[in-house]
């Protein structure tokens, strides 16, 4: 009934509005001059003189035309209408964002995995069989290190490898699968003498355990996974000789055992190659190198993010968004070329610096207003 | 004017020189006179008794930089005179192209609002007859300069446009003769239906404009502007500074208000019953919608024809 009655007074109301206004007056000291009519069309007009001319331009077809002319250009959105509107507690806005359906969407099926990852660590961590550990090593190309005094814990340090960077570097690569290594079950201790580890691959990938069988290959610097689990733990660009490998068990706890020094630590000499070897081997293999995977990953950013008259700029979803933009305010939508756009850039023409710079869509945020360009 | 409100003034004058980026030199006698006028227009007219708080706050809320560079152009500053044209040219020439029906109509546009700038014509003191004497400094320049420009086009083109409104406000006149007794479109009615029919109508679209014109005037802004000049409620919505979803809940109690006055207007002015009313109004609006088809079948088979 009520929807009737809704019916009923719109048709009549538009039959009415068809009927040709009389216009107020013909006399031009009788209509808005432009300083109110700007006014009134920017919402700048105190509560007292708003009244008085909105009385004027319900009668007055020809002020009207002009106020909505200029309403338009001016694109107010309604300041005093959001003014008035209370705003939920920061609270209570941060927990409905967390429960919208695009959050949820994403999050619920997420938070599933990472629940049943974390149960599979668990139990695999539980059942795991005894750690091999494989030391390599190669008598040829290095002079062994006299094994003197037994490593009393992972992070001992030879003051070698303390001073030489590179000794360092490999120090780390040696001494992170230890740390990352699983309880010690009395795991067979592998350990690559001649192991060449570059600085940059030691620290990206830093297990240095070896299998017997596939250390007796020289392998490309970017190793391809392998279906097992150890030997996907290999380092990717460890060079191993052919010349001996020495296999030893290690049956006790590995915080128990006193670890015998037969860690090699490159020489210049041995690093220089084993730099050559990888660059060649990255050659061959046609795997970027770490720093260049680095560079291109920084032109992807730097192409996603653009600073443009003193803006910045994110490309999300195929529009270019200010930093600054808050998704709660109102915005103005403008299209390239329409008069609305026309008349905000004669204003502004840095945002018109800004849609010629950015393709596409744009969400800008200029003076504590935000409009939508497309 | 009361010396509490000329200190006021004289206060205001001051913070506004102090917070503009360039005062252009001002002094605060050369202000003062445009404050206060703005001061009287906008709030003393309406309330001669406006708190002082108020005041100031509409002083500090004027637009500092817009004003200074207006008067100092007034003055003959010809720094200011360039700075104008120079930051303004893009706003009159995009103004006047909304306004214009083409680019040779929209450049004589943009050169007369200039030349109503500066004044060609000559006040009795000998100072050049400028229209930047009527910025308040309210607004923003930009907005009142698209003010004059709309303005210049609509007393310029406005004869023309009328003459090319002529025909097609034909077409709806011949919808909007109900009230003189009028057939209304198309189809011929039959005579009960027309007698009985057209004496409802005419009852109604009376009262209806009455009480149309008792509403206030916020919400006869809004039906003016949504049923009289088609606009959609978004646009109406900027217009009253609202949001859209305000505007269209309003739209919604005006309805129902002015069913309820046009129902009062029959029964207590015209002697009809409620239930009289009440049906009238669904045979007016069944009536106007068969009449809307008959008129688009028409037109169509016109068109096809």
């Amino acid at each position: 009934m009520k929807e009737e009655t809704k019916n009923e007074m719109d048709l009549l109301l538009r039959r009415l509005g068809r009927r040709k206004e009389t216009p107020v007056s013909n006399v031009a000291a009788d209509h808005l001059d432009a300083d109110e009519l700007s006014t009134f069309a920017e919402n700048a007009l105190p509560a007292g003189a708003r009244a008085r001319y909105t009385a004027h331009l319900a009668e007055c077809s020809r002020c009207r035309e002009l106020v909505v002319q200029l309403s338009s250009a001016v694109g107010v959105v309604a300041a005093t209408d959001t003014a008035n509107v209370s705003k939920p507690s920061a609270w209570r806005m941060l927990l409905a964002s967390l429960f919208t359906p695009m959050v949820l969407r994403y999050a619920v099926p997420a938070l599933g995995l990472i629940v049943v990852a974390a149960i599979g660590v668990v139990v695999l961590r539980r059942n795991q069989p005894a750690q091999m550990i494989t030391r390599v090593t190669n008598n040829e190309q290095h002079t062994p290190v006299p094994a003197a005094e037994p490593r009393a814990s992972a992070g001992d340090v030879s003051p070698e490898a303390m001073r030489s960077p590179d000794g360092l570097a490999d120090r780390q690569a040696k001494n992170q699968p230890v740390k990352a290594a699983p309880p010690p079950n009395a795991a067979p201790v592998v350990k690559s003498e001649e192991t060449e580890v570059s600085k940059d691959a030691a620290a990206a990938q830093p297990k240095p355990d070896q299998q017997t069988a596939s250390a007796n290959e020289p392998r490309p610097a970017k190793a391809a996974p392998s279906a097992t689990p150890e030997e996907s733990q290999k380092p990717a660009d460890t060079e191993v000789s052919k010349k001996e490998i020495r296999t030893l068990a290690a049956t006790a706890p590995r915080s128990d055992r006193a670890f015998r020094d037969e860690a090699q630590r490159e020489d210049k000499g041995n690093f220089a190659r084993a730099r050559k070897n990888k660059a060649e081997s990255s050659e061959a293999t046609g795997a970027p190198d770490t720093a260049s995977v680095g560079s291109l990953h920084s032109d992807a950013v730097s192409a996603n993010t653009r600073s443009v008259a003193g803006r910045r700029f994110q490309k999300k979803g195929g529009v270019w968004i200010d930093t600054a933009y808050d998704s709660s305010k109102d915005s103005v939508t403008l299209t390239r070329g329409s008069e609305q756009y026309r008349a905000l850039v004669a204003d502004e023409p840095a945002i018109k610096t800004i849609a010629d710079e950015l393709d596409g869509e744009i969400i800008v945020v200029w003076k504590g207003r935000t409009y939508r360009i497309r | 004017m009361n010396t509490g409100i000329e200190n006021l003034l004289n206060e205001g004058a001051g913070r506004l020189l102090a917070r503009a980026a360039d005062n252009r030199s001002l002094s605060r006698d050369v202000l003062l006179p445009r404050i206060t006028a703005a001061v009287e227009k906008y709030l003393l007219k309406d309330n001669a008794n406006t708190p002082h708080a108020e005041i100031s706050k509409f002083i500090d809320e004027m637009q500092a930089d817009d004003l200074c560079l207006i008067i100092a152009c007034e003055r003959g500053d010809e720094n200011a005179w360039s700075d104008l044209v120079e930051r303004f040219t893009a706003t009159v020439r995009s103004a006047a192209r909304s306004a214009s029906s083409n680019e040779d109509a929209a450049e004589d546009l943009a050169q007369s609002i200039w030349a109503e700038l500066y004044g060609l014509r000559a006040r009795k003191d000998g100072m050049p007859a400028s229209k930047l004497a009527y910025y308040s400094g309210r607004g923003s320049l930009a907005g009142w300069l698209r003010a004059v420009v709309a303005q210049l086009a609509v007393d310029v083109f406005r004869k023309q446009s009328r003459l090319v409104q002529t025909e097609e406000d034909s077409d709806l006149e011949r919808l909007a003769r109900v009230v003189e007794g009028q057939p209304l479109v198309a189809g011929i009615p039959t005579p009960e239906e027309s007698m009985s029919n057209r004496f409802a109508q005419a009852g109604v679209q009376q009262a209806l404009h009455q009480a149309v014109q008792e509403l206030p005037a916020e919400d006869r802004l809004l039906v003016k502007l949504y049923y009289f000049d088609n606009l959609r409620l978004r646009e109406a919505g900027v217009v009253l500074g609202v949001h859209e979803a305000t505007a269209s809940r309003r739209l919604t109690r005006i309805q129902t208000d002015l069913r309820k006055r046009v129902t009062k207007i029959l029964v207590d002015e015209r002697g009809w019953t409620p239930a009289e009313t009440e049906r009238s109004f669904v045979e007016v609006a069944q009536h106007l919608d068969t009449d809307l088809e008959s008129l688009l079948s028409k037109e169509a088979a016109d068109l096809r024809g």
